[in-house]
């Protein structure tokens, strides 16, 4: 986009120096870096009232003629502070340094369909993040996960530690009760997929067999796909007031996604070399047995075989044995950038290879990428941007069942006296358990197989360049397909499957997904005067979505065969969802002098996921910002740099998911005879989407030459017509149906510190802070409290509940009396909440005499409780390693109600409260976590000059993510769900795959 | 002037552009549900063979979540545990564990139920859907008496299982012809006579439905898919209704009805068949009785500990000893709970599971006869000897009082009906909840399970 600007200033160059003037004279002087004193080449010089201007040369150079006696230029160049200069006829020898753009003030930021804004101008908390601050002090696995803490607003959270992804981000609270909660991602113009496919391990588990029926599988959200490395830069657009040019697909919030392109001229490449290691973050432990406890927890068996475990001194960690492999990680970037004048490429290709902390899990992932651009005719460009990838990921079998086969609930069925470490390739059957979890990891297999290609082309044509009138026509278009196949292997030797009445389970599921998107926009820049300019903009879009899962379940499997034909019995199943999305949008921008800038906006969708296909939704929008520091009388005398006040509005969309309008038989045979019945959720014919409304004011102030900025935003949304899916009376045949009623609403606050304490040669130390905090409420609900998550309400649920933080866990609780005694009453209550009471993200970045880099990010999350079914497991199964503490109270009165005292053992406790209280379940998931940290040497420049001269540099180092946690919370991870990525009922956990930390060593060079 | 003209071609560039948007090119397509048959093509003058997949739909559906059904009654019954270490709330909960109560939102409560009025709903809109086919060839008056015939059984015997459940708490009345709308929620009398009047509705359609069905039935009501056979099986249900009503008398005149057959197998009867077929289901009660205790099916140990020595019907039937590798006895124990011996009374992921069969209906003979207002005990006793022999008992010699002999008629329906989800219920329509064990201090047994919390009532 810089460069287009350059182009237009080019042109205005051209168009302005027929005209000739009376008086004029000749500006002449050289650029120079403030800091570097270094020459600066392509500074553009800019005279606004004649509209006359030039770049400097090679050396920094320019010479300009101008009209007139006096004249104010303006001088811009990229990453460099804006300087306005007064030169006359008899001050014509200008000496000019500039700045570096410390604060940003003057990126381009993508924040609608067609433009860009400086950031100097926008009116919206738009947060960008670089591709360096991206990569940050430590790789990470996924894309997802490089955002922990950069984005004030957003609540990221890890569903397990599995490998591979499946992480949650949401923007500014809860967006939705049944909808989708995820940003929409777009990558170079790309409307990215993002689903999380299940794949199909509940045919073994039955996770959903019990009270809950959602996908209980651990998918992976497929924006895990996505290489870190290749990203150029992240534009985040947080609600509807910044995102409401993308209508109805924005109320998450709308990811815009840069990827790295080519510049022109002599190839240069890079090659990044990571190694390292990656283990479990903490230990549990294990409850230490006696004899007596072994027979009271396991009955006469367990005293046997405590017993003989005591014989031969041969107590295990089961955690050592299952969580502790020291996995290796690699990961492989290589990198081409080269061009011509008229053509620039961008290359890329990396390789990873992780392994798990359980032995046979891992991630493995190639992409490659070609980015390129090229430039037909003045008027005329084309970029087009490619990426193929591929990743398999192996993750293991943990999280909840109903049949004992995850690792994790053998797991915690395991007391450390038993053996069940195979003799002679021979695995004894776990004594307590259907399952022996270390022959489940060796003997079975789960493959996520993911081939994907993301394509997009960008073709701009300028209509007109005459009399300060730009017309652009700019057309995008884009295609976003993937096949996954998802393979699972549960040989008949295993120890369930033994038992089973047709041995061995096989489980195939191949979905393709095509997405693709084109829109057609004419954009149109107006200078009205000298200080007034007008963008005007408008288009058409297009959305399609196809996808078609086919999953089929063999049992009885044949020998040791592994295609799903080779089974006594096979299940098939079938799922496809369609999507056609069509919407305009016009935008028009006022701009005068960089003081005042104000837009408005409309966009209109329509759409078949909702009831009435053809009708037209509107989301209007509309924001303003005001540079004090642009005004006249500013001097700019003071600390203050750059001030500005912003307000924007605006409402977005949110689609019911696909199915909500049909009322269905599916099917249902017996003997042989073919048969259909009525489904379980009625469908709704006027279902349309979600509407949110979001107002949001802030200030920006830059101070002491950029060097301590503060961005402050206060925010408030409001969603109504919410996608509710209401429990109807079951009585009727159907028990849910999806509605628009009622309201949530989010307040929030949002705040960015970056300073910049140490500015010198030996020591340049930036350091961020990032802060957020969110309030929801339920405002309206025309229907009774429902839950939408959890395992009915003894074991905590998350209720939606009117006048209630949407994200309120409720559970059992005894009801105190006068005299502060049990009543005997048994009542349901509030015991906690999702939502963190804050959030605060400190990065640092250090460079130590200039050639040392250290930086870290710690991340405080204050508050948002987790539901911890994993210690309510151990403690039934009598194998928590605090089983036999006292530590833990409870009031009298509750110690009453579940007839213990304080002395009761922990586990007991807690056993004996299930049915009288859900407090022992709902737990503190505050956190203090060293997100990352990272430690590098750039070799010396004029050391790599003696080595060679085509090297640009060479950098090394070493890092770590999630190198400590502080944390309350009584089991792994406070960052768990069992059920995915959910709008609302995220922190339940049971039994998940432990959260990892990873090593790192890395090698960089560049020639 | 320029700058006008300018501004006017931007506009109408803009409007061609909205005009692109609104034109026929982007209209979007209305399509179907692409997964499933819509509710509208069935209920808007089906064919023949879409009334006969909603016939089949509906005798599938009958099989929902009977797992959980069983496992209430059997848990609640004294008769099994269910362990699962990873659903605590089976051996605490449902056998009243310390201060726990039945919860109204939880699946032991919610899922049976939602179960039942899907397979009643599916029934409405058969016969809603039966009734708007205009063609009187295409289904003639006596086929469509049949399949009201069917439809009215079905819902009789769902609403059955679900008073069963609710007991006291009573149920309600779905709307037949509002696909959308239920009735208030009825006492437990008013709920009995609502089955009575559906199962003596269907009677007099069956009666009137010719000698054949225009649809088939699966191989669950082999001897059954005839009106007159299915009129046997109604009969049969008509009667089991009549006993938990207490009307002893009209029960031995329905019973006579039924295929009732003192000298034919006791397993004679109507059953849910299960199969290993596309879209089908396997037998969710078939488990290993050897499988590891944390998902098991145990029997209660008093079942084995009451039983008559010689009994067949137990100990290597529908009990088996649990044994490890070495031949040791591998007892199951969970939360405070043990058995040694696993439930083994389906034994195939194929084996049927009775709706109503043979053995039943000699019992309820005997029952009629035992408390009829003219009492037949001898009657009474034959049919238990019928019973007690085919399970390897020499006859009945106990007192011949009507005390001793419905002692011995619960005690034939607790070995011989056992895990078929009816011991909770006679020791409750006998007020003898009081002898069931409890294992554990602070257990108590239940008496009716509430009315799930989503009926908002």
């Amino acid at each position: 986009m810089n460069k287009k600007v350059i182009q237009y200033a080019f042109m205005i160059v051209l168009l302005f120096s027929t005209h000739a003037a009376v008086a004029q004279f000749t500006v002449t002087g050289t650029v120079t870096d403030a800091e570097s004193e270094e020459p600066l080449i392509g500074v553009n010089i800019f005279h606004k009232a004649s509209q006359k201007g030039t770049t400097t040369n090679i050396d920094g150079e320019f010479s300009l003629e101008l009209p007139g006696d006096t004249a104010v230029l303006r001088v811009t160049y990229v990453g460099y502070i804006t300087q306005k200069v007064e030169v006359s006829s008899s001050n014509n020898q200008l000496s000019i340094s500039l700045a570096p753009d410390i604060a940003n003030l003057e990126e381009v930021v993508v924040t609608g369909l067609a433009s860009t804004v400086k950031r100097e101008n926008l009116a919206n908390a738009v947060t960008s993040v670089s591709a360096e601050e991206l990569v940050g002090a430590s790789p990470k696995q996924t894309l997802s996960s490089t955002l922990y803490g950069k984005i004030p607003g957003a609540n990221v959270s890890s569903n397990s530690g599995a490998p591979g992804g499946g992480i949650s981000v949401k923007l500014r609270g809860v967006t939705t009760i049944n909808g989708s909660s995820e940003p929409l991602y777009i990558v170079d113009g790309v409307y990215l997929n993002n689903d999380a496919i299940a794949n199909g391990s509940n045919a073994v588990t039955e996770a959903a067999a019990g009270g809950s029926s959602s996908n209980q599988d651990n998918p992976v959200n497929r924006v895990a796909d996505l290489n870190p490395d290749e990203i150029k830069s992240i534009e985040v657009l947080k609600g509807a007031s910044a995102a409401a040019i993308y209508g109805q697909r924005a109320s998450g919030g709308v990811v815009i996604i840069t990827t790295k392109r080519g510049s022109g001229g002599k190839a240069q490449f890079s090659a990044t070399q990571s190694i390292g290691f990656t283990t479990i973050q903490k230990k549990l432990g294990q409850r230490q047995f006696t004899e007596a406890t072994a027979d009271s927890a396991f009955g006469p068996k367990g005293k046997a075989l405590f017993n003989e475990a005591k014989a031969n001194d041969r107590f295990l960690d089961y955690e050592e044995l299952m969580y502790g492999q020291e996995g290796v990680l690699s990961k492989t970037q290589v990198s081409s950038s080269f061009g011509n004048e008229s053509t620039s490429i961008y290359v890329s290709g990396m390789l990873q290879n992780d392994e798990g902390i359980i032995e046979t899990t891992g991630y493995e992932k190639q992409s490659i990428r070609a980015n390129l651009d090229h430039q037909f005719t003045e008027k005329f460009n084309v970029s087009v941007s490619s990426n193929y990838i591929h990743s398999e990921s192996r993750r293991g079998l943990t999280g909840n069942d109903n049949t004992g086969t995850t690792f994790g609930v053998s797991m915690v069925a395991t007391p450390n006296f038993v053996d069940l470490r195979p003799q002679n390739g021979v695995y004894p059957a776990h004594p307590f358990n259907t399952a022996n979890q270390l022959q489940t990891r060796d003997l079975f297999s789960n493959v996520e197989d993911v081939n994907r290609i993301l394509t997009s082309v960008k073709a701009e044509y300028d209509i007109l360049q005459a009399d300060g009138n730009y017309l652009t026509l700019q057309f995008q278009g884009g295609v976003d397909f993937f096949s996954q196949n998802n393979k699972l292997i549960f040989p008949s030797d295993l120890q369930f499957e033994r038992i089973s009445a047709q041995p061995g389970t096989l489980v195939e599921t191949n979905t393709n997904n095509l997405n693709t998107n084109t829109s057609l926009m004419l954009v149109h820049t107006y200078s009205l005067s000298e200080d007034m300019t007008l963008v005007s903009q408008g288009g058409y879009t297009s959305f399609n979505n196809d996808q078609n899962t086919i999953s089929t379940v063999g049992r009885g499997i044949l020998g040791t065969q592994t295609n799903v034909d080779q089974t006594v019995s096979i299940t098939n199943n079938q799922n496809r969802v369609f999507q056609r999305d069509r919407g305009f949008f016009i935008q028009e921008e006022l701009n005068y002098d960089d003081t005042y800038i104000a837009t408005v906006g409309l966009r209109g969708d329509k759409s078949d996921r909702n009831g009435a296909v053809n009708k037209i939704f509107y989301y209007p929008k509309a924001s303003f910002a005001w540079n004090i520091s642009n005004m006249d009388f500013w001097d700019g005398d003071g600390p203050i740099d750059n001030l500005k006040f912003r307000t924007a509005y605006g409402q977005t969309g949110n689609l019911s998911t696909f199915g909500a309008k049909f009322t269905s038989l599916g099917p249902s045979n017996i003997g042989g005879l073919g048969g259909i019945l009525i489904t379980n959720t009625r469908g709704t014919d006027d279902i349309q989407p979600e509407r949110q409304k979001e107002l949001e004011a802030g200030f920006d102030i830059s101070a002491w030459e950029g060097t301590a900025n503060l961005s402050v935003t206060l925010y408030q949304k409001n969603i109504s017509e919410l996608l509710l899916q209401r429990e109807l009376e079951p009585s009727t045949g159907f028990s849910f149906e999806s509605f628009n009623g009622g309201g949530l609403r989010n307040r929030g606050i949002e705040a960015s510190l970056d300073l910049t304490p140490v500015r010198s040669n030996n020591l340049n130390w930036n350091s961020t802070f990032n802060f957020s905090k969110n309030v929801s409420e339920v405002t309206d609900l025309s229907v009774p409290a429902f839950d939408v998550g959890g395992f009915g309400t003894s074991l905590g649920v998350y209720r939606i509940e009117e006048g209630k933080s949407a994200t309120q866990i409720v559970g059992i609780d005894p009801v105190k009396d006068s005299n502060g005694n049990f009543s005997g009453e048994i009542t349901t209550k509030k015991l906690g909440d999702g939502e963190p009471d804050f959030q605060l993200s400190w990065y640092n970045q250090l460079n130590i005499l200039k050639n040392v880099d250290f930086s870290f990010m710690l991340h405080w999350k204050k508050g948002g409780d987790v539901i911890n079914l994993t210690e309510l497991l151990s403690d039934l199964n009598g194998t928590t390693a605090d089983y036999d503490d006292t530590d833990l109270t409870f009031p009298d009165f509750v110690n009453e109600a579940g007839g213990i005292t304080d002395d009761t053992k922990n586990g007991v406790k807690r056993a004996s409260l299930l049915g009288v209280t859900t407090r022992q379940f709902v737990q503190d998931g505050s956190y203090l976590r060293m997100r990352e940290i990272g430690l590098y040497y750039n070799v010396p420049s004029k050391t790599l000059e003696g080595i060679s001269s085509v090297l640009r540099g060479i950098r090394f180092g070493v890092s770590a993510t999630n190198l400590f946690t502080i944390s309350p919370y009584r089991s792994y991870d406070p960052e768990v769900s069992n059920f995915g990525n959910q709008p609302i009922a995220q922190g339940i956990e049971v039994t998940p795959y432990p959260s990892t930390k990873q090593y790192y060593f890395h090698f960089n060079i560049d020639f | 002037m320029n700058n006008i003209k300018h501004r006017i071609s931007i506009a109408s560039i803009l409007l061609l552009a909205l005009s692109f948007v609104s034109c026929n090119i982007v209209n979007i397509e209305d399509r179907p549900d692409p997964n499933n048959t819509a509710l509208q093509t069935v209920v808007e003058n089906p064919s023949p063979s879409e009334i006969n997949t909603l016939i089949t739909g509906t005798e599938s559906s009958l099989r929902t979540d009977l797992r959980i059904y069983h496992i209430n009654t059997g848990m609640i019954g004294r008769e099994m545990y269910r362990f699962l270490a990873a659903e605590p709330r089976n051996t605490q909960v449902l056998l009243g564990g310390g201060s726990s109560e039945l919860d109204a939102g939880s699946f032991y409560t919610t899922r049976p139920w939602a179960a039942f009025y899907t397979s009643i709903r599916n029934a409405n809109i058969l016969i809603e859907s039966v009734k708007t086919i205009t063609d009187n060839n295409a289904v003639s008056e006596a086929q469509r008496n049949g399949i009201f015939g069917f439809a009215k059984t079905i819902k009789a015997y769902q609403y059955l299982m679900a008073l069963t459940m609710h007991n006291e708490n009573g149920i309600r009345q779905q709307d037949q012809s509002d696909f959308f709308s239920t009735g208030p929620l009825m006492s437990k009398a008013d709920s009995y006579q609502l089955i009575a009047d559906l199962l003596d509705e269907a009677a007099t359609h069956l009666s009137n439905a010719g000698s054949e069905f225009s649809f088939p039935l699966s191989d669950g009501f082999a001897d059954f898919n005839s009106p007159s056979t299915f009129l046997e099986f109604n009969q049969a249900l008509r009667a089991r209704v009549a006993v938990y009503r207490g009307n002893f008398d009209a029960a031995l005149g329905f019973v006579n009805n039924s295929f009732v057959d003192a000298s034919g197998d006791l397993e004679n009867g109507v059953y849910h068949i299960f199969s290993t077929a596309t879209n089908d289901v396997t037998n969710p009660l078939f488990s290993n009785p050897q499988s590891g205790a944390g998902d098991s099916y145990v029997v209660h140990p008093s079942f084995v500990a009451d039983a008559e020595s010689g009994d067949n019907r137990v100990v290597g039937n529908k009990a088996i000893l649990r044994v490890d590798d070495n031949g040791d006895v591998n007892t199951a124990s969970l939360d405070g709970l043990s058995s040694d011996y696993g439930l083994f009374v389906y034994k195939t992921q194929t084996a049927p599971m009775p709706i109503i069969r043979n053995a039943e209906l000699l019992l309820i003979r005997a029952e009629a006869n035992i408390h009829g207002s003219s009492p037949d005990l001898s009657a009474a006793e034959d049919d238990i000897n019928v019973i007690r022999n085919a399970a390897g008992l020499a006859d009945y010699s106990g007192p011949q009082t009507q005390q001793a002999l419905e002692d011995e008629m619960l005690r034939q329906r607790r070995y011989e009906l056992f895990f078929e989800g009816h011991r909770w219920v006679d020791m409750r329509r006998y007020d003898r909840l009081d002898e069931l064990p409890l294992d554990r201090a602070g257990d108590n047994v239940w008496e009716s399970f509430p009315i799930p919390e989503s009926e908002n009532l």
